[in-house]
């Protein structure tokens, strides 16, 4: 049985460290700060060479990514598993 | 028969199966695992190009050595591959999974270099056998029903190649393995063409691979995610490239994965599904077929391999660690298990295709080719699939698996990871970045040379926009954290229709035959019996009065033959496959070395 003071190393420590509150909050912010400013560069750095004809347009990938993500997972979860979901043990074989 | 400076990688492999069950049991023979990998690297970059190792069999030309730009690149992250897969299973003393596992990997060289398709076709047997005990040797219920499930299935795919193969041979009358024209391609060539995507797992003949994977030993399917599928990818490029119905069929793969995987609880599941996703990468680049494309499917099978043996063996580390890979009963383990999350990170940055890691400078390569061949809904599939790919195996398994908002995990025993399996990880990982920071170590041993210079990665277009499309994407697993959130349930697939034709075939084959066999049993019995019984009074009275004590020896020996036999047919189908690897690498030795 382990306990919480059991030697984790630094990285280990490190890792435990960042799961308060105020940290969980800084992380965050890093994350949204990173965003905005890949968003703001590309209102300057454009595609010279878009694909899709869309993509010529700033703010295409962001917008892109966000919500095929969004879609994808509330499809996949809300739409398609609720269908094709069986118990685990559905085919005897566990 | 061999000419003296090519050296095939499969033999060393196959000498190690051979020896190592007779090698003493003090577990100093692990060390001698590594040399088969070290003499296939200095095989691979010592081999010079052309047809080697070719020997006549029943009037046919077997070439068992093909090296040409596409043979070496594969050949190349095989060898590298199987040093880092060895070194991570150096602690199991369970031979078997060793010799199993040396076989497969023997097998996997073989297929990339063979010149013809009955040489391919022996190495593709040898690596279904070899991946079957990786299944089996995990020795649960659950693994053992896998691993006939997965042989059944490749063996079926196995004759439809097989029956491509000979149907090939009546018209053009050689098994030269080269590329197939698909203007008027013919059932041959879509038999052939059938049983690669088998092993390519090509929705929706994958099943068989999220069924079998998680299934495996821990070392064991860190093994297969790199070779079978990527065998196959490579039997498609030499091939069927520029087959438009396989830039349909890898943009079909790569999205229907990441559905899967963005469902799954199973953490080895997860990535199971991924390799279907990825694959179709490299299946949609060959389809598409120009250089760009071929260039960038045999650049993303190669970093391909290193990083999803990376995720499978930080996979296998949480579940040998922790007993189990369900995220639903993991999380909070961070802080207890960090090096293995830090080295999955990369392995999951690199299969997002991160700046700075390998999958950013061969996932884009196969889509900018993509594109400029005006295949837009491939290259915006792809796309798609590169956000379901970061939320699935980069955010979502990481996620529950390491985090899952719950507190450090104090409560769980772990059981400590051996040094070898980090060490393993260690090489892929370094390998990943390396090849993500210098894309120039991949691409200088790309088989179309031509084309590397038309693609450029680190652009800072390329740069800002993989950031942006993974930045946003991660925004999105934000939001949608509480809605991915894994449970236990399993997740029907086309397996299920596998499950019904093997079922009906049971059904409409084994009850007319057994019914059959039933009547033969009752003749038998009245009349065959009877007569046997009176031929044998003769033959006994004959011998007494005339033989007896001339060949009591003979019968001695039939009767040990015959107990012998009986030994052998004790109805285990384990055993009879395991006679089966016996029986054909002692044909083998003999047409390699005898002839």
């Amino acid at each position: 049985m382990s306990s919480s003071n059991e030697n984790k190393g630094f990285l280990g420590s490190f890792l435990a460290a960042q799961l308060t509150p105020g940290r969980i909050k800084l992380w965050r912010g890093i994350f949204f700060a990173v965003l905005a400013l890949a968003a703001l560069l590309n209102l300057v750095i454009k595609n010279h060479h878009p694909h899709f004809g869309y993509d010529k347009y700033p703010l295409f990938w962001p917008v892109f990514g966000l919500a095929a993500g969004l879609i994808l997972v509330l499809v996949v979860k809300k739409i398609i598993q609720p269908l094709i979901k069986k118990p685990e043990d559905y085919y005897g074989d566990i | 028969m061999a000419t003296s400076d090519f050296f095939h990688p499969s033999a060393a492999f196959l000498m190690m199966a051979v020896i190592l069950p007779f090698l003493p049991g003090n577990r100093r023979w692990k060390w001698l695992l590594l040399l088969p990998p070290i003499a296939a690297i200095y095989a691979v970059f010592t081999n010079q190009p052309g047809d080697h190792l070719s020997l006549g069999w029943l009037g046919q030309t077997l070439k068992l050595g093909h090296v040409d730009a596409l043979s070496t690149v594969f050949a190349q992250v095989f060898a590298v591959m199987s040093l880092a897969g060895l070194i991570y299973s150096l602690h199991v003393n369970d031979k078997g999974q060793h010799v199993a596992a040396l076989l497969y990997v023997a097998g996997g060289f073989g297929c990339v270099l063979a010149g013809d398709y009955l040489s391919l076709f022996a190495f593709w047997e040898l690596m279904s056998l070899g991946s079957t005990f990786l299944v089996m040797l995990n020795r649960t219920r659950e693994s053992v029903l896998a691993s006939f499930r997965y042989f059944l299935y490749h063996t079926l795919g196995g004759l439809i190649l097989l029956a491509g193969i000979l149907l090939r041979y009546r018209l053009a009358n050689s098994f030269d393995f080269g590329p197939i024209p698909a203007d008027g391609a013919q059932l041959a060539d879509w038999l052939i063409l059938t049983g690669f995507c088998v092993n390519a797992a090509v929705v929706p003949l994958h099943a068989w691979l999220p069924d079998a994977y998680p299934r495996g030993t821990v070392t064991g399917s860190v093994f297969m995610c790199a070779f079978t599928t990527k065998t196959a990818v490579y039997v498609l490029a030499r091939a069927f490239a520029g087959w438009e119905i396989l830039a349909a069929a890898g943009t079909v793969m790569a999205v229907y994965g990441v559905i899967y995987a963005s469902m799954e609880n199973n953490a080895r599941r997860i990535l199971s599904y991924h390799i279907v996703s990825q694959v179709g990468y490299m299946v949609a680049g060959i389809g598409v077929g120009t250089a760009m494309t071929i260039n960038g499917a045999s650049a993303h099978a190669y970093a391909h391999i290193l990083y999803k043996g990376l995720l499978f063996m930080g996979a296998g580390a949480v579940l040998f660690s922790t007993g189990t890979a369900k995220l639903d009963e993991l999380g909070g383990l961070a802080a207890r298990l960090p090096w293995v999350m830090v080295l999955y990170m990369v392995a999951a940055l690199s299969i997002s295709g991160m700046p700075l890691f390998n999958g950013f400078v061969s996932k884009t390569m196969t889509i900018a080719g993509a594109a400029e061949a005006h295949r837009t809904w491939v290259a915006l599939g792809l796309e798609l699939a590169a956000v379901g790919t970061f939320i699935s195996v980069g955010l979502k398994l990481p996620y529950f698996a390491f985090w899952g908002g719950k507190p450090t995990d104090y409560q769980r025993a772990l059981k400590p990871i051996p040094a070898n399996m980090y060490c393993g990880m260690a090489i892929l990982a370094v390998l990943c970045v390396a090849q993500g920071l210098c894309p120039e170590i991949l691409y200088r041993y790309l088989p179309r040379p031509e084309a590397v210079s038309e693609f450029q990665p680190w652009t800072v277009w390329n740069v800002l926009q993989a950031v942006m499309l993974l930045g946003f994407s991660g925004l999105a697993f934000y939001f949608m954290r509480g809605v991915i959130a894994p449970h236990k349930a399993l997740n029907l697939d086309f397996d299920l229709f596998y499950r019904l034709i093997g079922r009906s075939v049971l059904f409409f084959v084994c009850r007319p035959l057994a019914f059959f066999d039933g009547l033969w049993t009752n003749v038998w019995n009245t009349v065959g019996l009877r007569l046997l019984k009176a031929f044998g009074l003769g033959t006994s009275v004959f011998d007494k009065k005339a033989i007896d004590g001339v060949v009591d020896g003979s019968a001695k020996s039939v009767s040990f033959i015959g107990h012998l036999g009986a030994l052998v047919q004790n109805g285990r189908l384990q055993e009879y496959l395991g006679l089966t690897v016996i029986l054909a690498l002692l044909i083998m030795a003999f047409f390699w070395y005898g002839l």
